[in-house]
């Protein structure tokens, strides 16, 4: 942990970067590398590196995970409190009012058009999101695997009416037993 | 709906995912299908609201929050999103490189991958409120393109679609 690092200067970082980051989580990671390890030295490279994988493997979204475990590396509990508070509390606020803001607009006929052409794109987002899932992992050697998983899946839950927590834990156990090329070292 | 039942729905939810939209399928299930207080429209423009803005994707949560209890539902969404967080601190002191191994890694590359699939089957009921002409068949799949194969930001699509669609209707 880096002694004597004010509470008042990790905050200020952590509400700039993480509110005015657009992009989602990976973004917002790159730029916090920037910040903390490149820019002010008050992480190394290490520390950097094993937050931001277990970020990857701890549940839930993973940016707030990285920041907790960040500010916790820099400031204890304290730290890893204020970043999740400062990075959340502001885009929260501003989420309520578009929210607010849509239903609001939605009995105007002009808002409606626009309103439509957002909730299309909506599902070419969720599209997206599920092939960067997928993308990284379809690569040479494990396509039956990366196909089979999210196949496997989409068929249980639409199919059979799964339960996705039952799907999940099931994918679980098959990975743990059916591993890609190089899970094995 | 009561305020602490929405936070434990939403907390399962986020304590089963692992980025910001794989809590989708949970919550749709729960909220939309099991306890019918949310609808597919009404989670679509959640999904929007929480892009529109900076911060994670999890931030949907909060808007579904909203929508179901209002302001209280959007705390109960906020404190869902950020709960699991702090588990990484624990891992941090104790667990530190032994989730490199080979079976945990392999476990939750395989609950990414079959959370992309559960994605994938939550978008279906989503596109058969929000796909309902041949313009918006265009404008999902040209968001699609753009954000797989360019580096725009979702912002800018959402305003595009926005524009198209208000575009559309000035024509109509």
């Amino acid at each position: 942990m880096t002694p004597f690092l004010p509470l008042g200067r990790l905050a200020l970082v952590f509400l700039r970067i993480g509110n005015l980051t657009l992009g989602g989580g990976n973004p917002t990671m790159a730029a916090m590398e920037r910040e903390l390890v490149e820019h002010r030295g008050w992480l190394s490279a290490e520390q950097y590196g094993l937050a931001y994988a277990l970020a990857r493997l701890t549940p839930g979204t993973n940016v707030l995970a990285f920041c907790a475990g960040a500010a916790w590396y820099l400031r204890g509990w304290r730290g890893a409190l204020a970043a999740v508070l400062l990075v959340t509390v502001p885009c929260s606020v501003l989420t309520v009012w578009l929210t607010h803001a849509y239903e609001t607009l939605k009995a105007n006929p002009l808002a409606t058009g626009a309103i439509s052409g957002m909730l299309a794109a909506a599902v070419g987002m969720m599209a997206a999101a599920a092939w960067r899932l997928i993308r990284p992992h379809a690569r040479g050697g494990q396509w039956a695997r990366t196909l089979a998983l999210p196949a496997g899946a989409a068929i249980l839950s639409l199919g059979f009416a799964v339960p996705p927590i039952q799907a999940l834990a099931l994918a679980a156990l098959a990975g743990f037993f059916w591993r890609g090329p190089g899970e094995n070292r | 709906m009561n305020v602490l039942l929405l936070y434990l729905l939403l907390l399962k939810a986020t304590l089963t995912s692992f980025s910001g939209l794989t809590s989708l399928p949970m919550v749709r299930n729960d909220l939309v299908v099991r306890y019918r207080v949310l609808t597919d429209r009404e989670l679509n423009t959640a999904l929007v609201a929480g892009h529109t803005g900076p911060g994670p994707y999890g931030l949907y949560l909060v808007s579904v929050g909203y929508f179901v209890a209002g302001i209280p539902g959007a705390v109960a969404g906020w404190l869902a999103l950020v709960t699991p967080a702090f588990l990484i601190i624990p891992m941090l002191r104790y667990l530190g490189r032994r989730a490199e191994q080979p079976g945990v890694r392999s476990s939750i590359q395989a609950v990414t991958l079959a959370a992309a699939g559960l994605i994938i089957s939550s978008t279906v009921p989503l596109a058969r409120d929000a796909i309902t002409s041949l313009l918006a068949v265009a404008v999902a799949l040209g968001s699609f393109l753009l954000l797989t194969a360019t580096r725009l930001d979702t912002l800018w699509v959402i305003a595009g679609a926005a524009g198209v669609g208000l575009i559309a209707s000035v024509l109509h």
